[in-house]
């Protein structure tokens, strides 16, 4: 096969499990099972999943962080096991959290660090680092210690980080997890025009967000309890739910939600659990046809506060083929006995 | 190809010549330790602190080998190993207990600190092998500890004028390079271990107190039990301290230079070959584990 038609990321059957305790109390979780994926060059992916859903674990054996226990990974072509220097230099790695860099160091001095360890010496690193800079908007900042930066700015030097050596594959996980609005923007906005469309780097982003992954990216995988459920389109996925709506009603305390899902035309229910308010989402072909008799169950178990009746986003889709919520927390979702 | 924005690119190191892979290791390594400089000079105190606890820490030792031997110069010192100077000979020896700390603790706790920055996954995840993060740490240690002896020397040759030859410095200096090489390997063991022990500064503490007692720091190694010379024998540091203490001041070694030195070379390849099979198996269990960014 020719260098230039090799997929840039081809993942294939991974499992990886992980054991916690010993003896008798020793537990294994399966946090992915059997993901398999196949990204072309310069396509902008999204993995998208609750928390817990296996998609950080993915990302972590996809940059040879992790060794899977069953499946193989290839980046580029490359086994990514046996050849990981090779991998490592092609993928640039963006994980979630803040304390990925030196605070007590500044931004320049972060990079000229990693520039290093990827080979990166002399005018050519400097050229490069001055560019980042400049690109992202740093250089009023760029001797300031870390410490002193915000969120955003921090995420700013660390997507700099991410892409320092040019790599040709960028893993993107939940960028723009807590950041304020005006930084989710521009990091999305950033990830999008200049990374995938100028510089058509292929780009694998996990995110919960649905947003995020609606607004950027061409194929979706639907990511639920370590299994890569469906891969579509964002308008695919929207399609298979034509006819579908969305009663969503917001209630005072945890009211019991099963016998929702006995009601006639009632597809799929999700509940989600927040600061003592629960969130009830009903996917029926007609949502007013279920409202009434949701309503009459629902009155006992709570003070209804609100009740809205939506068009499915891709959010509702998500719901509507998981059947959990993108706001629930499935870690810890599957033991598999030893 | 790297792109930095003006069309000009550089070649991608991996899959190169050897040289250029060489040169690679070698600038992670440095920029390691200029990393390590640069995070240590950010507390200005306690890097001050660091150069003047080991005067401190050095005094009692002096103090009570002159009050035990009721002077500086001792006749029963001569009858062990041929000085008499008890001031030198424990000066020397003191420096030494630096370099044991560099490979238990400095070099034993660098991938910890990685994971308590929270900045290891992301070295980790960059295209070198991953003993160089150690070499670079390590490099970073050496040449503090190379700091903190000179500040020693200075104070102990300005007041208690240090007798030792000047022409025994090359050979001292050779065989602490060796001793450097085999107290890596150590290093990368620790370094390892607390990866995959959470209290790994317990086995750092043991291994610690059992070196300080078999070294011959403070004390000929004629006056430890037979079966704790032989334990002595298999540590870097005493061949260290013997063969610097012989080329500087005279002391008698028990042994020939030569052997000395072919016993030192032995440790090195031990040490070092056990430390990077440790070290790659233990990187290996936590990627299964999935323990690496734990702490």
């Amino acid at each position: 096969m020719k260098e230039e038609l090799t997929p840039a990321l081809e993942v294939q059957s991974v499992v990886k499990n992980f054991r916690r305790g010993r003896g008798l109390k020793r537990k294994i979780t399966r946090a992915v099972d059997g993901a398999t994926l196949t990204l072309p060059r310069g396509e902008l992916f999204g993995l998208l999943g609750p928390n817990g859903a296996g998609k950080t674990t993915l990302v972590r054996c996809i940059a040879t962080l992790l060794i899977p226990d069953a499946g193989t990974i290839k980046v580029l072509g490359h086994d990514a096991f046996k050849d990981s220097l090779y991998c490592r230099q092609r993928i640039g790695l963006l994980t979630s959290g803040e304390r990925t860099l030196y605070w007590k160091l500044s931004a320049r001095d972060n990079l000229n660090f990693f520039a290093a360890l990827y080979g990166l010496t002399g005018k050519a690193r400097d050229r490069r680092i001055d560019y980042l800079i400049e690109l992202l908007g740093l250089k009023e900042v760029e001797r300031d210690r870390l410490e002193r930066y915000s969120s955003g700015m921090k995420q700013k030097v660390s997507l700099a980080r991410a892409i320092l050596h040019d790599p040709e594959l960028i893993l993107l996980d939940e960028p723009s997890l807590g950041l304020d609005p005006q930084f989710a923007r521009f990091i999305r906005q950033f990830i999008k025009d200049e990374l995938n469309r100028k510089q058509g780097k292929t780009i694998l982003l996990t995110t919960h967000y649905m947003d995020e992954a609606d607004e950027l990216c061409r194929r979706i995988a639907f990511i639920n309890k370590g299994r890569i459920v469906n891969v579509k389109t964002p308008e695919q996925y929207k399609r298979d739910i034509p006819h579908t709506e969305v009663l969503e009603i917001r209630l005072q305390g945890q009211p019991d939600a099963a016998p929702l899902q006995a009601l006639p035309g009632v597809e799929r229910v999700a509940s989600d659990f927040k600061d003592g308010v629960t969130t009830l989402k009903v996917v029926a072909p007609r949502a007013e046809a279920v409202l009434s008799e949701a309503i009459e169950h629902l009155r006992k178990g709570g003070r209804i506060l609100g009740i809205d009746i939506k068009q499915p986003t891709l959010e509702d889709v998500f719901l509507y083929v998981t059947g959990t919520s993108l706001g629930a927390d499935t870690a810890e979702h599957k033991p598999v006995a030893e | 190809m790297t792109n930095d924005g003006t069309g000009q690119s550089t070649a991608d190191p991996c899959h190169s010549s050897l040289p250029r892979r060489l040169r690679h290791y070698a600038s992670a390594v440095w920029a390691e330790n200029i990393k390590e400089w640069k995070l240590e000079l950010t507390y200005p105190l306690d890097f001050l602190r660091s150069l003047i606890d080991p005067v401190v820490y050095l005094l009692p030792y002096v103090f009570y080998g002159i009050a035990l031997v009721g002077g500086r110069f001792s006749p029963n010192l001569e009858k062990l190993v041929g000085t008499t100077d008890i001031v030198s000979f424990i000066t020397i020896g003191y420096v030494f207990i630096g370099f044991m700390n560099m490979a238990l603790w400095a070099m034993g706790f660098s991938l910890r600190k990685e994971q308590m920055y929270g900045t290891l996954e992301a070295v980790f995840a960059a295209p070198v092998p991953r003993w160089i993060f150690t070499m670079g740490m390590s490099m970073h240690s050496i040449l503090h500890q190379f700091l903190m002896i000179l500040v020693q020397l200075l104070f102990i040759l300005a007041v208690f004028s240090l007798k030792v030859n000047p022409l025994g410095l090359l050979p001292a200096l050779a065989m602490i390079g060796l001793m450097l090489i085999a107290l890596y390997g150590i290093g990368m063991i620790m370094a390892s271990t607390t990866l995959l022990f959470k209290q790994g500064w317990l086995i750092s503490e043991a291994l610690g107190s059992l070196l300080m007692v078999v070294t011959p720091i403070a004390y000929p190694l004629a006056v430890l039990p037979l079966f704790m010379q032989k334990v002595a024998l298999a540590v870097p540091t005493t061949y260290g301290i013997l063969a610097s203490r012989h080329f500087l001041m005279g002391e008698q070694m028990g042994f020939s230079v030569l052997t000395a030195f072919v016993r030192v070379a032995v440790l090195c390849i031990v040490w070092v070959v056990f430390g990077l099979v440790v070290f790659a198996l233990i990187d290996r269990y936590t990627r299964r584990s999935g323990t690496l960014s734990h702490y």
